[in-house]
């Protein structure tokens, strides 16, 4: 036998849409496929896979590093190793790919964004995205992969009727790490993914003093503010305005992306905007990749040229 | 609470312009700035910040060639008490080999700790599970991308964990334990070049890297080759003067209806 076993990830009752980027993934590789998922009620296509493998374990306590290693050896004695573990390349995945990786002694690559089908070869980006390292697994294997939000959906096909569905119960949970609760953010008044016309501002604008004039420019345009996470990291706006994966999933009309370098984390927040318009200095941006239209130049002279003309 | 932060000194990449070698075996970085990576900046600063409430010493830790010593000096300048290199000539790239030579230092050299510290990921190759691999090789609980540290117990540390879409998580967990911190979790303190100066002054401690393998288990991954990403179509590129190429901008925003 072999399978490929996915390391589901649900979070608050929602079967992540990540995982459809290790189902693509394990599709790809054309073996069976084993989903590993939590206790709980919700929806999940079942014909995605050729076993689920259900737990009786509570998602928050299934997706910590020690609980889903202990799972992972019941897993191991019932159907032997697997030839690849995924997990999505999301918080609680890399922690537990992490973990597993040393766990168990096992070769780990994250963000895996290409493969090829034989699964000996795996590309990844090093380098703020501008070069890909390509890897190849020398040590004993399973290889632990987190796989890049995008990457592999294109992939996905549904099973036939046949697939099989199997408990693991019985495990308790690690007491080394307990979950307390979610915490929200706090409410505020501005919602940026209610706006049609953003403009984000990332960290090429250099200095905090700069940001009043952001303010002004969108003033002018009728525009909403917001940034990407350097941003809100240097504490110079709020995390209720930032864009990308752990802040919040934007679809304007518009998003004009000021000294944005585009580190995948924010395309990810971003990319399914109608119209994308990338300002910054570096020609080589990952961001006009992505963009459908660009400016070769400093974000704050831009901005400064375009409240001249408009208010002229 | 004795801490070890574990840093590393990495390209700042994000405005430079790399080049491959021809055959594909290496990027040349000759003439990219380092520095300290940013994640663990936040890293070693959330440790003097605890260590200035709560007692206990720091150690900055660090795997790389000489050149790595700048990210030692900066740990001490920022508040760490001591600096150890682990000593490697070649770039070690599987952050399993990593682990395991921060494992074979620690427990060798006896370097006390009650937590140890990392980045969330190093800005030059983003994997981001050094300090997971570590946690498990030791046998010690582990939580990664910590926005907040709530509170400090005897034997048990309260904190929040950053998940996707602005949500957090608080959870308990014991100590010992390996966090590996977020960036934004504090306001790293600006490290002055007096400040280097004077941490240049405070002894560092070298260790040659091969003593912590034990003859075994090199790498799982190696990497193969470095190739450009695959371009995709890509931005029209508005040209012209500055000038014109806002009034060019400003046609678009009108064409799109944002702008009347």
């Amino acid at each position: 036998m072999s399978y490929t076993l996915i390391i589901s990830e649900v979070r608050r009752g929602v079967f992540e849409e990540r995982n459809l980027d290790s189902l693509g993934l394990a599709h790809m590789l054309k073996k069976s496929v084993y989903m590993l998922l939590p206790d709980g009620q919700y929806p999940v296509n079942e014909k995605w896979s050729d076993v689920l493998i259900k737990t009786d374990m509570k998602e928050e306590m299934f997706s910590m590093p020690k609980n889903i290693c202990l799972l992972l050896e019941k897993v191991i004695d019932r159907f032997e190793m697997p030839d690849e573990i995924i997990l999505t390349h999301s918080s609680s995945g890399t922690e537990c790919a992490s973990y597993i990786a040393g766990y168990f002694k096992l070769p780990v690559i994250t963000d895996v964004n290409g493969m090829d089908k034989d699964a000996k070869t795996f590309y990844k980006s090093y380098y703020s995205d501008k070069v890909y390292g390509e890897f190849s697994v020398t040590g004993q294997g399973p290889v632990v992969i987190t796989v890049r939000s995008g990457a592999f959906r294109g992939y996905m096909e549904e099973r036939p009727d046949s697939y099989k569905k199997e408990t693991i119960e019985g495990v308790s949970p690690d007491s080394d790490r307990t979950f307390i609760e979610f915490v929200e953010e706090e409410k505020t008044e501005i919602d940026i993914t209610k706006a049609e016309f953003l403009v984000s501002v990332g960290r090429g604008v250099g200095n905090k003093d700069e940001l009043p004039a952001y303010d002004e420019l969108t003033g002018i345009l009728n525009a909403t503010l917001s940034c990407s996470r350097p941003v809100v990291d240097k504490m110079w706006l709020p995390k209720a305005r930032q864009v990308g994966q752990s802040g919040k999933t934007v679809r304007p009309k518009v998003y004009l992306a000021m000294g944005i370098s585009g580190a995948f984390q924010h395309i990810t927040g971003m990319k399914d905007s109608e119209c994308i318009i990338a300002v910054n200095k570096d020609p080589e941006a990952p961001i006009f990749q992505y963009a459908h239209y660009g400016i070769v130049g400093d974000m704050n002279k831009v901005r400064d040229k375009l409240k001249e003309l408009l208010k002229g | 609470m004795d801490i070890i932060v574990l840093t590393k000194r990495v390209p700042v990449t994000q405005e430079e312009e790399l080049k491959v070698a021809p055959d594909g075996r290496s990027v040349d970085l000759s003439r990219v700035p380092f520095r300290m990576n940013d994640w663990d900046n936040y890293a070693v600063e959330e440790a003097v910040r605890l260590c200035e409430k709560q007692g206990g010493v720091i150690t900055g830790v660090s795997i790389g060639d000489m050149e790595s010593d700048e990210v030692l000096r900066r740990a001490i300048a920022m508040g760490a008490k001591d600096g150890c290199l682990i000593e490697s000539q070649t770039v070690v790239h599987d952050p399993f080999t990593r682990a395991l030579l921060l494992k074979g230092f620690i427990e060798k050299e006896n370097i006390p700790f009650n937590m140890i510290f990392g980045g969330v990921q190093a800005e030059d190759d983003q994997f981001g599970v050094t300090c997971g691999i570590l946690a498990a090789m030791l046998g010690l609980p582990f939580a990664s991308m910590v926005i907040g540290i709530d509170d400090i117990q005897k034997d048990t540390v309260i904190l929040r964990r950053e998940l996707e879409g602005g949500i957090q998580e608080r959870i308990s967990i014991k100590t010992p334990c390996v966090l590996s911190i977020q960036s934004g979790i504090n306001e790293p303190r600006y490290v002055s070049i007096m400040g280097i100066r004077k941490a240049s002054k405070v002894e560092r401690r070298y260790f040659k890297a091969e003593k912590y393998l034990d003859g075994g288990a090199g790498s799982l991954i190696d990497v193969t080759r470095w190739f450009y990403p695959p371009k995709k179509e890509g931005a029209v590129i508005l040209q012209g003067e500055l000038d014109d190429a806002c009034k060019q901008l400003i046609g678009i925003l009108k064409e799109k209806g944002v702008l009347q």
